[in-house]
Order: structure tokens, then C-alpha cells, then sequence
């Protein structure tokens, strides 16, 4: 084979990168996104407002927190994240479960080794 | 003569006592005596509107890469110094050269900038300037969040730059512990500086460490199955992937402790039940996984350069790919090694200790593979290549020795001596500078148009080598004699003064290195041997195929790939540069536009975190502001693409000799 190989039919290409297109709808308010925003806001002055006014005891307060943080999460995921969508193959699953499964990783080994301080400090 | 109150409130805010000694002088007329010269550039040589359009505002990945190397060189220049004159008050340690302060303020930036701002902005320069070429992309996913990216570097450094002449050094080390980082221990501005200079380069690394997932995952040449994705291209895949993990620790632990410093939170003090080893916990998470982003770059590198220089096949391809996934999981998975003596059990200890040693496994398999891809290769030592031989070695010791530090009993003896200091800069030096000095080397003549001369870059080489040896083979000695590190004096009479003295040389040989490869370079600039085939080292992977320096558009026509050294196959294949492409293969290209987003965003940062770290909220909410005003300018501006017409492509690639006629 004297030539190197050419490159398929341009629209073959074309068809290929079509998942770089960016998706505008022109017109249509944003009304998902300025509510994902504002619940966003809210859920994090509400946890910083329970920290900070010592409402609840604070056993009950790490679980009304940690509540608000797994809302949170599943919104910036739903509403910024843009994890419904997809067009061909849904690549954005694997770095997800790679993220879900460093962290909780990370954070049950953290627990582990904090649980130390009883004894030394 | 009385000056009004507010000045004088200015005078001490900015420039207090500690900012106005010696070496703050001296380092003052350096940088007016920079800005004098800049200044005389820009504006009487009239060379802003060039400086501005071709470089302030681009979003080219090729340019962006340039300007992330003048950076990091121009840190490593910065923290060099500062090494040098810690080695020298340790030569010299009764002669009062450095105090206590300046010492500890000195290898503060020194660490901090070594890492953050010479290593990381090298790391992307090289992945600017070859991963899209090696994928065959015509640019990053995201061109102008990678430029937001360095804009946010290049504004953390000057930030962390400026504290040394402007309100005082940080001086809490590059790890920063609380409670001694604490306004308690360290009041004044100065570990400010250090959060807001790595929070606000961190949201840039964070963005770029995304950008080369998505561009790697997503824009690599029709046919490039990730199995025959370059292994350059894989470890910037790896390494992307502990960035995005392992940065967000980093932001929570540097965040609380601004908000400790700043608003009087106790997360870390040791009053009001703060925890500050909750701090040594969140950084090193961060901490462990950023020692392999700085070295599996140049893993990556290395796998590069020995495949050309052999001209051969790289060995055992698979199994490298799978070596590196397994070191991007084990490595989040060690980072208590960095504080066994807190104490927290046996178990835990064990469990890390052990983990810690099991890295050496698939590095160790990784090493073995280099060395079989030499195996009856033609070698040529060129310098890329020298690095690469001196890398193995090295990179050995420091592996073992840090093994030896892995084994829990052995580190409560050698926790924070010399040893320790040998063994990092043994993997920092040996590995990651070796890598991309080597990397620096090779890419060169893709990234400027021509060689590095050689000959001046074997000096370069074997002065940095040979210098290395030297400055850290005594320091093991000195740790198994029981030097501390982060000491700036101590007594005769301790068997302790001839190897640092003999280390001190060592340490002015490398600066001798770094003067060399200075000179090398601008040497090289003007009179270095042009290449003008694009295929300087007779080299393997796509980014040869193309032109030196890429063209705009990278490639006039995508290429498809089925093979994994596809420039290699196609050389084999009998195609050559002038063949290529005919005039009908070329169709229009459309182009990310320039835009001062990135710098402006870069800016307004800066002014956020200046206001932040002398707690001045106007300046920090003005700031703010700013980066809200340009984030809303850039998201409605709707024009961020021009079309490059076809005719204009054949005319350039026509120049080029590249078109059939
Ligand atoms: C030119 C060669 C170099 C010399 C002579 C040198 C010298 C030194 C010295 C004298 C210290 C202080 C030791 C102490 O008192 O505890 C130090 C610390 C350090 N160096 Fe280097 N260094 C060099 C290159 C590098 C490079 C290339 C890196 C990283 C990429 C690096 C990273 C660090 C770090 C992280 C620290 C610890 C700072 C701290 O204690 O907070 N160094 N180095
Ligand atoms: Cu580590």
C-alpha cells in the first residue's frame, strides 16, 4: 500500500463530532437552571445557617446536613451536569462512578484514621 | 514632614518591616529593573498591540503552551535562588546570613512554588503543546477555559510572588500545618497569601484537569481506540484524573483554613475544639495523589522518548496502559505515609505502609519495560535521551528509599530529617525535572521550529546530573545522622558541617545547569538548526506528521489512525511529507476567536484575592464583582468562531510544500 489511508467521506466526520455542536435553545427562559440556582443557594445558606445558630443537637444536625448535601449533589448533577444528556455513547457514566466510588473511598478510610484522636489528643 | 494617616496605615500594611530587608531590596530593583524593561518593550518599541492580540488573548492550545513554559521557567528561576541561598546559610551556618524567619520563609516559596508553579505550569505546557497533535484534534475541548485556566496560574504566581517584597513571605512550609499556620502563631498576611495563590490556581489546574479528559476521551482521531492512544496522551489521561479528585481536599482544607484566618472559625485552631490534624488529613489526600501528577506526565514522557530514540516499538504497551491505571488508583490510596507519626494505630499504619509499598509494583514493571524497549534498539543519545537514561537510575534509589520510608518503624526514625528531604528531591528532581527537561527537549523542535543545540545541552545535562548527585547523596548521610530539615543553623561538632558543605557545592552546580540551558535555549533561538521536515527525531506518533511549528489549524485534513505509531506506519507505508494531501481534501476550518475573557477573569481573581489576603472586603468585593461581570460578558457573547477558508489553508500548507501539485 503506497498511500496512506484517506480519510472517510467528510460527512461520515461531520457525523461523528456531532456531539461538539453545542446545544442553544435560543429562545425560552432558563427557568430550570435559575431555579437549580437558587435551590443550589438555598440549600447551602440553610446547612451554614443550622451550623452556625446551634438549632438541633449535634447528632441531629449532621444527618439534617448531610441530608442537604446529598440534595445538593443531585442537583448540580440533574439541573448543571448535565447528566441526562447524551448523544452516543454516555461517557460521562464512567468518571461518575469513578468519582462516587474515590470518594466514598476516601471518606470511610478518613473516618478510619480520625478515628485516633479519642486517644492521642 | 508628616505624611496623612492613611498613607502611613498603606506604608506599614504594605511594606513592613519584614519586606524591607536585604534581599527584599535586592529583589525590588530586580523587578523594577524587569518592569523598566518591559515597560520599554511594550510601550516605546509599540509592541502591545502584538503582545495582546497574538498572545494576551489567544486561545491557540500551541500558544498557551508557550506562555505556560516561559512561566514555569521563569519559576524555576525564582525558586532555584531561593535554594541557593538556603544551601548557602547551611554552608555557612554561623556566619548570620539568613535568620530563622528568612529561612523558613525561603523554603516555604521555595516548595510551594517548586510544585505549584514550576511543576504543574511545565506539566500543561507540555500537554498544550502535544496532546491535541498527538490525538490528531484540532484544539483542547474547551480553548477558552483552558486559557481561563493559565490565566489563573499565571495570576496565582504573581499573587504568591509578589508577598516576598509586598506585606511578607508565607513561612508555614509548603504544607502549611496548622495550628502554627494559624493567626494565633502567624499573624499578618503572609499564609494569606499562600491560600488565596494556590485557591486561585487551583480552580485553573481543577478546569484543566477536566479539559484533557473530555479532550482525550472525546476528540482523538477517527480510529485511535483508546488501545492505541500514545502513552503521553494516557498519563495526561491519568494524571487529569487524580487532578479532578484529588484538587477538591486541597480547596476544602486551604478554604477552612482562610476561614479560620480571616473570619475566626476554629476548624484547625487548637482551641474551641478545632482539629488541626484534620488538616494534615485533608492535604495529604490531596497531597499523595499530587506527587504522581507530577511524575506520571513524565513517566509518559519517558515512554515517548525511548520508543523514538530506539527507534522502536514501545515494550509491552498493554501492560504499561494497565500499570498506569493501577498507579492512578493506588495512589489515592497511601496518603498516611506522610504522617505515621501522628499515631493513628497500628492497623492503620500497617494498612498504609503496606499500600505505600505495593506502588512499586506496576512502577517497577514500568522500569523494566523502558529498559526492554531499549533492548537491542538503535539508541541515539540525544539530550531527551540522556534524561531518560539518567531518570532510571535515579528514580530507582528514590523509589527505594522511599520504600525504606514506607516501613512504618523505620519512618519514626527518619520522619522529617534529611533523609526525607534526599528521597523527595531524589523523585522531584530525578523524575519529574529530569522527565521534563527531556520532554522540553524533544518537543522543542514541534513547538518553535528548531533543535535545541545539543552540545550546549549535554553541558546542561551533565552539569545537573552530576550536580544532583552531589547536593543530595550527603543529605541521605546527614538524615541517618540526624539532621532535621527546615533547620537554619546548627552546631559544630556533629559530623554535620563537610557534607553540607559538599551538598552546598552540588546545589551551585545545578544553578550552573540552569544557567547553561538558559543559554542554550536563547542561543537556540536564534541560530538553533531549523527543522523543517516536522519530523525532527525520525519520531512516531502523530504530532510528527505535521508541519513545525503546527500550523493554526493543526490539520489541514483529520487523520485516521490504525495503528498505534501511526506516523510511524505511514512512513512505512511509503508516504512521505510532500504527498500527503491534495488541494480537494481541504475544506474550510472554523476556529475558537481570541477574547480578553481569560485574562480579564485572571485579573479580576487577582484583585478578589489581594483584597482577601489584607483583608481589605472593598478591594475582595469589587473583585468579585469583576469576575461575575466577566463570567456574564462571556456567557452571553455569542461570537466565538471564525471560519478559516479553505483557500487560505491550501495557500499555507501550499508554503509548506505540503500539497500535492
Ligand atoms: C536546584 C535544585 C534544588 C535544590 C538545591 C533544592 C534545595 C532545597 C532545600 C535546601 C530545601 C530546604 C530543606 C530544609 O531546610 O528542610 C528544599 C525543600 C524543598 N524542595 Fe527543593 N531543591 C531543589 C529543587 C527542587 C525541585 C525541582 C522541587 C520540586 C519539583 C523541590 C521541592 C522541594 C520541596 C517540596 C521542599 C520542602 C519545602 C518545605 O519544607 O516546606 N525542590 N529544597
Ligand atoms: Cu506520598
Amino acid at each position: 500500500m503506497a498511500e496512506p489511508r484517506t480519510a472517510p467521506e467528510e460527512s461520515a466526520r461531520e457525523e461523528g463530532l456531532a456531539f461538539l455542536e453545542p446545544r442553544v435553545h435560543a429562545e425560552g427562559f432558563p427557568v430550570a437552571q435559575v431555579f437549580g440556582y437558587a435551590g443550589s443557594i438555598i440549600l447551602t445558606f440553610g446547612s451554614f445557617f443550622l451550623v452556625t445558630r446551634h438549632l438541633m443537637p449535634p447528632v441531629v444536625l449532621l444527618a439534617v446536613i448531610l441530608t442537604l448535601a446529598v440534595g445538593q449533589a443531585a442537583l448540580q448533577l440533574g439541573v448543571f451536569m448535565h447528566i441526562r444528556e447524551s448523544r452516543g455513547p454516555a461517557w460521562q457514566i464512567v468518571p461518575l462512578g469513578l468519582a462516587f466510588f474515590i470518594a466514598l473511598g476516601l471518606i470511610g478510610m478518613s473516618v478510619w484514621i480520625m478515628m485516633f484522636k479519642a486517644g492521642v489528643s | 514632614m508628616a505624611l496623612p494617616g492613611w498613607m502611613l496605615y498603606l506604608i506599614h500594611t504594605l511594606f513592613p518591616a519584614n519586606t524591607r530587608r536585604p534581599t527584599e531590596l535586592g529583589a525590588d530593583v530586580l523587578i523594577i529593573a524587569t518592569g523598566a524593561i518591559l515597560f520599554y518593550i511594550l510601550i516605546i518599541k509599540g509592541r502591545w498591540r502584538h503582545v495582546w492580540t497574538e498572545w494576551i488573548t489567544t486561545v491557540d492550545h500551541k500558544k498557551i503552551a508557550v506562555l505556560y513554559l516561559i512561566g514555569a521557567l521563569a519559576m524555576l528561576f525564582r525558586a532555584g535562588v531561593d535554594a541557593l541561598m538556603l544551601r548557602t546559610q547551611l554552608a555557612l551556618p554561623h556566619q548570620g546570613l539568613l535568620s530563622a524567619l528568612e529561612y523558613d520563609q525561603l523554603f516555604t516559596t521555595h516548595g510551594t512554588i517548586m510544585i505549584f508553579f514550576m511543576a504543574m505550569p511545565f506539566i500543561f505546557a507540555l500537554f498544550n503543546a502535544v496532546i491535541p497533535l498527538q490525538i490528531g484534534s484540532r484544539d483542547v475541548a474547551f480553548p477558552r477555559l483552558n486559557a481561563m485556566s493559565f490565566w489563573l496560574f499565571a495570576f496565582g504566581a504573581l499573587l504568591l510572588n509578589m508577598s516576598f517584597v509586598v506585606g511578607g513571605s508565607p513561612s508555614a512550609g509548603w504544607t502549611a500545618y496548622p495550628p502554627l499556620s494559624e493567626n494565633v502563631f502567624l499573624p499578618g498576611v503572609g499564609q494569606n497569601y499562600y491560600l488565596m495563590s494556590l485557591l486561585i490556581a487551583g480552580i485553573g489546574t481543577t478546569m484543566t484537569g477536566i479539559n484533557f479528559v473530555v479532550t482525550i476521551l472525546r476528540m482523538r482521531a477517527p480510529g485511535m481506540t483508546l488501545m492505541k492512544l500514545p502513552l503521553f496522551a494516557w498519563s495526561a489521561l491519568m494524571t487529569s484524573a487524580l487532578i479532578i479528585f484529588a484538587f477538591p481536599p486541597l480547596t476544602v482544607a486551604l478554604s477552612m483554613t482562610l476561614i479560620d484566618r480571616l473570619f475566626q472559625s476554629s476548624f484547625f485552631t487548637l482551641g474551641h475544639g478545632g482539629m488541626p490534624m484534620m488538616y494534615v488529613n485533608l492535604f495529604w489526600l490531596f497531597g499523595h495523589p499530587e506527587v504522581y501528577i507530577v511524575v506520571l506526565p513524565a513517566f509518559g514522557i519517558f515512554s515517548e522518548v525511548v520508543a523514538t530514540f530506539s527507534s522502536k516499538r514501545l515494550f509491552g504497551y498493554e501492560v504499561m496502559v494497565a500499570s498506569l491505571v493501577s498507579i492512578m488508583f493506588l495512589a489515592y490510596g497511601t496518603w498516611v505515609h506522610h504522617f505515621f507519626t501522628m499515631g493513628a494505630g497500628p492497623a492503620v499504619n500497617a494498612f498504609f505502609g503496606l499500600s505505600t509499598m505495593l506502588i512499586a509494583i506496576p512502577t517497577g514493571v514500568k522500569i523494566f519495560n523502558w529498559i526492554f524497549t531499549m533492548w537491542g534498539g538503535r539508541i541515539r543519545m540525544t539530550v531527551a535521551m540522556l534524561y531518560q537514561m539518567a531518570f532510571i537510575p535515579t528514580f530507582v534509589i528514590g523509589g527505594a528509599t522511599g520504600i525504606i520510608l514506607a516501613t512504618v518503624p523505620v519512618d519514626y526514625q527518619f520522619h522529617n530529617t534529611y533523609f526525607l528531604v534526599a528521597h523527595f528531591h531524589n523523585v522531584l528532581i530525578g523524575g519529574t525535572l529530569f522527565g521534563l527537561l527531556s520532554g522540553m527537549y524533544y518537543w522543542w523542535p514541534k513547538m518553535f521550529g528548531m533543535k535545541l543545540d545539543e552540545h550546549q545541552g549535554k553541558w546542561a545535562f551533565w552539569l545537573f546530573f552530576l550536580g544532583f548527585w552531589v547536593t543530595f547523596f550527603p543529605q541521605y548521610l546527614l538524615g541517618l545522622e540526624g539532621m532535621q530539615r527546615r533547620m537554619n543553623t546548627y552546631p559544630f561538632g556533629l559530623g554535620w558541617h563537610m557534607l553540607n558543605v559538599i551538598s552546598t557545592i552540588g546545589a551551585f552546580g545545578m544553578g550552573a545547569a540552569f544557567l547553561v540551558l538558559v543559554y542554550n535555549v536563547v542561543w537556540s533561538l536564534r541560530h538553533g538548526e531549523r527543522d523543517v521536515t516536522g519530523d525532527a527525531w525520525d519520531g512516531r506518533t502523530l504530532e510528527w506528521a505535521i508541519p513545525s511549528p503546527a500550523p493554526e489549524y493543526n490539520f489541514a485534513r483529520i487523520p485516521v489512525v490504525n495503528d498505534r505509531d501511526p506516523w510511524w506506519a505511514m512512513k512505512e507505508s511509503g508516504a512521505t511529507l510532500a504527498n500527503s494531501l491534495s488541494a480537494s481534501d481541504i475544506h474550510a476550518i472554523e476556529l475558537p476567536k481570541s477574547t480578553p475573557v481569560p485574562f480579564l477573569l485572571g485579573a479580576s481573581f487577582f484583585l478578589f484575592g489581594f483584597g482577601m489576603v489584607f483583608s481589605w472586603w472593598y478591594v475582595a468585593i469589587l473583585g468579585l464583582l469583576c469576575v461575575i461581570g466577566t463570567l456574564i460578558y462571556s456567557g452571553f457573547n455569542y461570537e466565538e468562531h471564525a471560519m478559516l477558508s479553505a483557500d487560505a489553508i491550501r495557500g499555507t500548507e501550499a508554503s509548506l510544500g505540503r500539497l500535492q501539485a
